[in-house]
Parts: C-alpha cells; sequence; structure tokens
C-alpha cells in the first residue's frame, strides 16, 4: 500500500490506499466524501463524474496513481455554498426524482458551462448523453443547465 | 360510520411541544378499537421553537412522498412549509404498514394526513382563543401563526404547549378545495438542496464507526451454491479483512469496497459451483414452453359472452402473437445494505420499499426478533419495484452477524443485473371477432409465462393470481360483446419481482397494440375507434376494479387534441396513441409522435393527459410522468435473456437505458379533478409503449409485435 497526497476541494489530504483503486473509493470509503456516486464501476453511468482539474473524470475508473498533482473537484468543493448556479438552476427546474445520479450529472454540467458558457441544445446532449438517470429527469436536467447559463429554459427544437 | 378513537392522540412528553401520533388507518377492525393501546404510524411534531416535524410513513425512492404527503397535512395546520422537517419512519409496531409500491402512497394516506393537521390547527387555536379570552370562531390560521381579533397573533411554537393539554377533536373540519394554499401548487422536491449539494444520504452513503466493506461471491446460476474455492486468493488481496460462508454464496470483508471487490474478483477465480435447478435455464426454452401454454389450459381473469361462438360465428377473425421479455430494474444506485448484528448493537440501515418485511426477515434470518432490529430507511437510489424484494437486506444481516461490527454489503452492477428479481417475460396471444357488419363481436387474450405473484406469497398461488398476472388485460375498457382474458402458468427457475408497472405494461402494451390493428384492418381512424367503443358509459366493473369510462374518454379526447391528431404528417412520421385506466384509479392517455429514419426510431414527442383526481403537487406529478414515460421508452430496447441459467447481460453496455439524447419532450395535460387522489408513479409507464409503436406502424407500415426492438432497427 501506497501514500497519495491528493487535493480534494482545496484541501490537502493524505491517504493509504492501493494503487489500483479507484478515486472513487479513496473519496467515498476514505475520505468519507460520498456525494460522489457509484453506480457502475465501469465509467458507463456517469454517477461517480468528479473534476480533475477542469475535465469532468469517471472517478470509478481512475486510479487514485494517477491522480498526482491534479485539483480534484467533487460536489461537496462545487461551491463552498452549494450555491453554485447549477445547483440554483437544479433546484428551480426542480430536476432530482431520486436524485442519486444528479450529483455526477451537475459536474458533468460544470464543466460543460466552464467549456461551453452559453450551450447549445445539442452540446448539452453531447456532453450529457453518457449520464444515466432511470428516474428520467433529462428534460429537466437540460432545463436547468439553460437556466444556470442564463439562457432562459432554453430554445426547445 | 367507523369509530375515529384511534386516531389520533397527543403522544409528546412535557416540554416537547404539540407532539401528535396518528394512526392512518382509520377504520379500525372489529375489536380493535377497544384496545388500550395506541400504535401511532405517523407523528407531528410542532416544537417549541414553532419548526414542525412530520414523520412519513412510506419511504422516498424519487416519487416524491417526502414531498407529497406533508403538504397534505400541512395544508390543513397551515404550516409555514418553509419551517418543516420531514422524517422517514421506522418500521415497527407504530409504523406497520410501510410497504411503498403500487402508486398507492397518497391514496392511502391522504384522508388521515388532512384531518390529522385539521385536528392539530384547531387545538393550536383553541390554545389561542383560550389565552385571549375570545372564542375559537373569532381566530384563524395562517403560514405558523394563529391570528385574533385586533391584530393578536401568536406562532404555533408558542402555543404548542397549552395545545397539547386540550382534547384531541375528532371530526375537525376539512378546507374546501378553493381554500387550498398549498395543494394544487407547484412545491418543489423536499430534498432538493440535500441532493444537489450531495449532502443527502442514501444507502450507500451510511457510513457507521468502525464500518466495513463486503461483496458476496454468488453464483452465476441464481439459487446455486458454491462447491468450493480458494479462500487465500482472497485474503492476500490488501485490505480484505474476512473470506465468510453465508447462505448467498461468500462474503469478503475488507477495509474498503474496491478491497471487498478485488478479494471477491480473485475468490471467483476459484470457484467452483453447484449451479443447482436453474442451471439449464434458458430464454428460448422458456419461450418455447410459454408457446406450448398459449394453446393449453389457462385460468381465467374474465369471461363475458361466448368468445368461442363469437369467434366461430365471426365473418372476419384477426390474430397476433405479441411478446415482451424478462426486464431489469437497474437503479442508480445498486443493492446494498448496511447492518451491524452483535453484542455491540442490532440495526440496519437499507433503502426497502417494504421496510417491515425487511425487518421482519433479517431479523428471523439472525436469530432476532423483528423489534430487536432496529432498521432505517435513508433515501432510495431508484426502487422501481426492485426494492420491494428483501435478499438483499437479509443477507447483510446475515453477513454482519457472521463478520461482526458495522458492515455494508455492496452489490456491483453486474450482481445487480445477474441477481435482480426480474420482470418476466410473457408471451400474448390475441384474437378479435369481426362480424359482417364490421362490428368487433368478440376479444380474447391469452397470457402465458411466470407468475410474478408467487415472488410475494412464499411461491404460493394465490386466489387472485390470475387477476394479477391478466392486470391491464382483463380490465380491457372497451364495449365488446364477447370477452376472454386469462393466465397459463409457466414455470421458471429464477426469482422473480415487481417492476415499474407491472404486468400491465406487457398486457397494456399487447392490447392496446392490437386494438390498433383492429381499428386498422376495420379501416377506422385509432381514435375514433376507441371512443366509439368506450361508448356513453359511466363507471363500469371489472373483476375487482371499478372504471369510470367518462375519465378515460376525456383523457383520450384531451391528449388527442393537444397532439393535433388527425394532422398532416410527411412520409416517415406519425402518431399513435394508446390509453389505460390503472387500477381503476389513474387515467392516462399518450399520442407519440415518431419518426424513422434508416431503421431508426425517433421518439420526438410524447404528449400525455391524465385524470388521477384531485392533484397534491402538480410538479411532482409532471416529474411522475416524465420519468414513467422515460421508463416505458427505455423498455423497449432493452431485454434480460438467459442462457445455461446465467444472464447474458451484465451491465449498462448490454442493458442500455434511456440517455438524454433520445428523450422526447413531453407534454403533461392534467384533467383537473375533485375525486379523491390517486397515483401517479406507475400509470404514464404502460401506455407509452403502445402509443410509440403504434406511432411506428402510422408511420411505416410495420407492425411491431415484439420487445425489445430486435437489433434496435424497425
Amino acid at each position: 500500500m501506497a501514500e497519495y497526497t491528493l487535493s480534494v476541494n482545496g484541501q490537502s489530504h493524505t491517504v493509504e490506499a492501493p494503487a489500483d483503486m479507484p478515486l472513487l473509493w479513496v473519496l467515498r470509503d476514505r475520505l468519507k466524501l460520498t456525494g460522489t456516486k457509484f453506480g457502475c464501476g465501469q465509467g458507463l453511468c456517469g454517477a461517480c463524474t468528479v473534476h480533475l482539474g477542469s475535465e469532468p473524470t469517471r472517478s470509478c475508473i481512475t486510479p487514485v496513481a494517477d491522480v498526482g498533482t491534479q485539483r480534484v473537484t467533487t460536489i461537496e468543493g462545487l461551491d463552498p455554498h452549494g450555491a453554485h448556479p447549477l445547483q440554483k438552476a437544479w433546484i428551480e427546474a426542480d430536476v432530482a426524482q431520486c436524485g442519486y445520479c444528479q450529483t455526477g450529472q451537475i459536474m458533468t454540467a460544470a464543466a460543460l458551462l466552464a467549456r461551453h458558457p452559453k450551450p447549445t441544445d445539442r452540446e448539452i446532449d453531447q456532453a450529457m448523453g453518457e449520464n444515466v438517470c432511470r428516474c428520467g429527469t433529462y428534460l429537466r436536467i437540460r432545463e436547468a443547465i439553460h437556466l444556470a447559463a442564463g439562457q432562459g429554459k432554453g430554445v426547445k427544437p | 360510520m367507523t369509530s375515529r378513537r384511534d386516531f389520533l392522540k397527543v403522544t409528546g412528553a412535557a416540554g416537547a411541544g404539540l407532539v401528535l401520533g396518528l394512526h392512518l388507518d382509520a377504520k379500525p377492525r372489529p375489536g380493535e378499537a377497544a384496545k388500550a393501546t395506541f400504535h401511532p404510524n405517523a407523528f407531528l411534531a410542532i416544537r417549541p421553537d414553532g419548526t414542525a416535524q412530520i414523520t412519513v410513513p412510506k419511504v422516498e425512492m424519487g416519487q416524491g412522498v417526502r414531498t407529497a404527503l406533508p403538504l397534505a397535512l400541512a395544508e390543513e395546520l397551515d404550516l409555514d412549509w418553509s419551517r418543516i422537517e420531514v422524517a422517514t419512519a421506522q418500521p415497527g409496531p407504530e409504523f406497520k404498514a410501510m410497504n411503498t409500491g403500487g402508486s398507492t402512497s397518497v391514496s392511502t394516506t391522504w384522508d388521515a394526513l388532512r384531518r390529522a393537521g385539521a385536528a392539530a390547527r384547531e387545538m393550536l387555536k383553541g390554545a389561542a382563543a383560550a389565552q385571549w379570552g375570545v372564542s375559537i370562531a373569532q381566530c384563524r390560521t395562517e403560514k405558523g401563526f394563529v391570528l385574533g381579533p385586533d391584530g393578536k397573533k401568536l406562532g404555533y411554537g408558542a402555543l404548542a404547549e397549552a395545545a397539547a393539554k386540550l382534547p384531541v377533536p375528532k371530526d375537525p373540519p376539512l378546507k374546501k378545495p378553493g381554500e387550498y394554499r398549498l395543494l394544487g401548487k407547484r412545491t418543489p422536491r423536499f430534498d432538493g438542496p440535500a441532493i444537489v449539494t450531495g449532502k443527502a444520504v442514501f444507502g450507500l452513503d451510511v457510513r457507521r464507526p468502525g464500518q466495513r466493506f463486503a461483496a458476496v461471491l454468488r453464483c452465476p446460476v441464481p439459487g446455486g451454491q458454491p462447491k468450493s474455492w480458494d479462500e487465500a486468493k482472497a485474503t492476500s488481496v490488501r485490505g480484505v479483512k474476512a473470506v465468510l460462508k453465508v447462505p448467498t454464496g461468500i462474503a469478503v470483508v475488507a477495509d474498503s469496497t474496491w478491497a471487498a471487490f478485488k478479494g471477491r474478483d480473485a475468490l471467483a477465480a476459484t470457484a467452483t459451483w453447484d449451479e443447482g435447478a436453474a442451471r439449464d435455464f434458458s430464454s428460448a426454452a422458456l419461450e418455447a414452453r410459454s408457446r406450448t401454454a398459449l394453446a393449453g389450459p389457462a385460468d381465467d381473469a374474465r369471461r363475458e359472452g361466448d368468445p368461442a361462438k363469437a369467434l366461430a360465428a365471426a365473418a372476419k377473425v384477426l390474430e397476433a402473437e405479441y411478446s415482451f421479455p424478462y426486464q431489469a430494474h437497474v437503479t442508480v444506485e445498486p443493492m446494498n445494505a448496511t447492518a451491524q448484528v452483535g453484542a455491540d448493537g442490532t440495526e440496519m440501515w437499507v433503502g426497502s420499499q417494504s421496510a417491515n418485511r425487511a425487518q421482519d426477515r433479517a431479523a428471523a434470518a439472525v436469530g432476532l426478533k423483528a423489534e430487536q432490529l432496529k432498521v432505517n430507511v435513508p433515501l432510495i437510489g431508484g426502487g422501481f419495484g426492485r426494492r420491494l424484494g428483501t435478499d438483499f437486506s437479509t443477507e447483510a444481516a446475515q453477513v454482519a452477524k457472521a463478520a461482526g461490527g458495522a458492515v455494508q454489503v455492496v452489490w456491483d452492477r453486474e450482481d445487480d443485473i445477474r441477481h435482480d428479481l426480474h420482470h418476466p417475460a410473457t408471451l400474448h396471444r390475441l384474437r378479435a371477432g369481426i362480424d359482417g357488419a364490421g362490428a368487433l363481436t368478440a376479444w380474447t387474450h391469452r397470457i402465458a409465462g411466470p407468475a410474478v405473484r408467487r415472488s410475494w406469497t412464499g411461491g404460493q398461488k394465490a386466489p387472485s393470481q390470475a387477476s394479477t398476472e391478466t392486470n391491464g388485460a382483463y380490465d380491457i375498457p372497451y364495449a365488446i360483446p364477447a370477452i376472454a382474458v386469462d393466465f397459463a402458468e409457466v414455470e421458471a427457475p429464477t426469482p422473480l419481482g415487481w417492476w415499474r408497472g407491472i404486468q400491465i405494461v406487457p398486457n397494456v402494451f399487447a392490447r392496446e397494440c392490437f386494438f390498433d390493428e383492429v381499428a386498422h384492418a376495420l379501416g377506422k381512424d385509432p381514435l375514433r375507434f376507441r371512443l366509439d367503443l368506450l361508448g356513453d358509459r359511466g363507471k363500469v366493473k371489472f373483476g375487482r376494479d371499478e372504471a369510470d369510462i367518462r375519465r378515460l374518454k376525456k383523457v383520450l379526447e384531451v391528449a388527442a387534441a393537444k397532439a393535433g391528431w388527425g394532422r398532416k404528417l410527411p412520409a416517415g412520421r406519425g402518431l399513435g396513441l394508446a390509453c389505460h385506466a390503472y387500477d381503476g384509479r389513474t387515467y392516462a392517455a399518450e399520442v407519440a409522435e415518431v419518426s424513422v429514419v434508416k431503421g431508426r426510431l425517433k421518439v420526438h414527442k410524447v404528449t400525455c393527459a391524465v385524470d388521477c383526481g384531485l392533484v397534491v403537487n402538480p410538479a411532482g406529478l409532471e416529474a411522475q410522468v416524465e420519468g414513467g414515460i422515460a421508463f416505458g421508452l427505455s423498455a423497449l430496447f432493452s431485454q434480460i435473456t438467459w442462457e445455461k441459467g446465467r444472464t447474458v447481460q451484465t451491465g449498462y453496455h448490454d442493458f442500455p437505458v434511456l440517455r438524454l439524447g433520445d428523450m422526447p419532450l413531453i407534454e403533461t395535460h392534467i384533467i383537473p379533478s375533485a375525486e379523491a387522489p390517486s397515483g401517479m408513479g406507475e400509470p404514464p409507464v404502460p401506455v407509452a409503449i403502445p402509443a410509440v409503436l403504434n406511432a411506428v406502424f402510422a408511420a411505416t407500415g410495420k407492425r411491431i409485435r415484439k420487445v425489445p426492438i430486435e437489433g434496435g432497427l424497425i
């Protein structure tokens, strides 16, 4: 087992973990940051999405050894007061149903807005297309991203 | 008139404010009213600081009960919604009916919750009136305050202690719909802020002191058992603490979920299996047996007129076979439970839709009485009927007992799919007899497949089995002189379970698509044909259900009108519709607009009209419509198949679920109603599939009778 010093949400954490342990489990089981969710362990559903630097990353298939000095941002660190425009928009559009996938959805959307502050529906569909919501909240996810981007509820095709 | 003697009582200790215990089953069984003990099954607490806590007797899995049920109480009590806390009940003698399914949470608790709110309101007014020396009639309530004459105003918190000393009114006046301030308005989900900040606690987020994590190596064939394994392969994985034989397989207990998974995988490479009774099970063999059963004996669910004679006398008989596959639930939060069973505590944390059963069974499995095992229900990351099962909670208790300390048993995605309680495949044979004048005179619908009902009755055949398995088919709402709907059971060796929309999904798919076939065969417009055969009828009884045909016609007419039914569409594009009266309580009609380009189906829009009686929270209702339609559309492309006793599918890669890019626009139209509220969790699901497939026929002339769409292409 090796020691890794990670920068998570602006704080430095030293954890003991095997090199192949995915970042997801370091966050959830070692650091008790449970806002990042386990959905499939195969990078197919997006529930585990965090930011490495500014890149949306599937933490369930990212070995802790590969994180290095990159800044890790989880839902807990997206905004110090939980008041990121997307978090506010998610409430305004009343997106969540069961809510389990939504932290991963929001992290994916936050990376999208960082790149495309005024995304089109197509850009949203592409960026969010790999995030599963079994409750089917997709229309509201799209609406909330437009709201957060200051585009009102968005232009429906 | 039933006695409401046991309905409400003040249960709080002095200094606690006003704590009301409610007994939600307001109709005591014979002899029960005389009992001295009072077992409330919901609670309202108004604390001295003015905050109110409402304990909800149903579990939250995304359907919105932690918002909708408190709203019913808060409306009558005129609570300040921003000062409410919501707690989820714990199963036990006080909460015996936590079972959450069948779209019944609002309908079964609504009346009692309103009465409790109204009673508390009258008590608070009484306390204020006494303090001010005025009559109760001079007092009214608003947003957490009692208002009296001359600008007098006192908060509920200041009155709670005095109110608790007053008698509980038996029949407090209820508000009229015109007086509602909360009901019928859009209220965002109560748990929204916790969800978007990652603070919401789901089952997998439970973290207890000293907690360890476990994965269970189970035989890939359900019901199989390990014969041999090399424990050392698991214990040599760093972080693995113990390898334990448990009834469901071999548990690997570790200091992290990852180490438990790795240990389990290392063990798997060494295991040999006694694969058990299901080892030769295959979808192909089941389908062959089901096809045989289509022509064999069956249990009647509905028989009217003389269908055999009517078919024999028909000028034309249409016949078709429909097929719906095994389905999985694939909740994004996989199955899991955390338990502690030892001298240091006996407690469980599990996202269960069936918390009372989970408690009873887990306790029994580890040698405890139910009341010795405290059960907590965190938020549930998707239920859809899967979590009505108790397999995963019982297993966690067994692992925890064997391991000692707090243990969280985590299923990975493959575990979750392989050992799901799958919803079984069915074959459907439908026949329609048409007489010389072009009238539909006979309708028969034979369903063959495994019986889900047995999963709920410990394997026993229930008296209601045929009607359960034919739900959605036996209650075909159209006026046809001769009708036969029956069920031919086909045995299957793997565990089964309920699914969002239950058997109504495959049954309404077959019924509404075949009805569309009949309409086209007669050269009639599918909307007109439905309206004609619904006819000018009022309430009609089908077996145990009674449906109001007028309400069904209304949703059909509204959905069709709003979708522009009958308008000219470009080639390759089509509209299709379907409708259903769900358990005779919730009425839904959907019109789908689709196109097919190079075989690829695109669902552009679904226009839905629903009538579920009085609407508690339109925001929650619309969310259920959108989610229900998404769930139905997803099933068009997914299936579980079996080979050699194993599911062929193991993950999201081969069990696809609908993604954002494939989500149609959804327009929801709510029919205003003053009828008692019913439910909306499931009713939108079954209608979506036939609406889309009927639209595919309109667009292409191709009739899809088999789900999933083969190869994903039309």
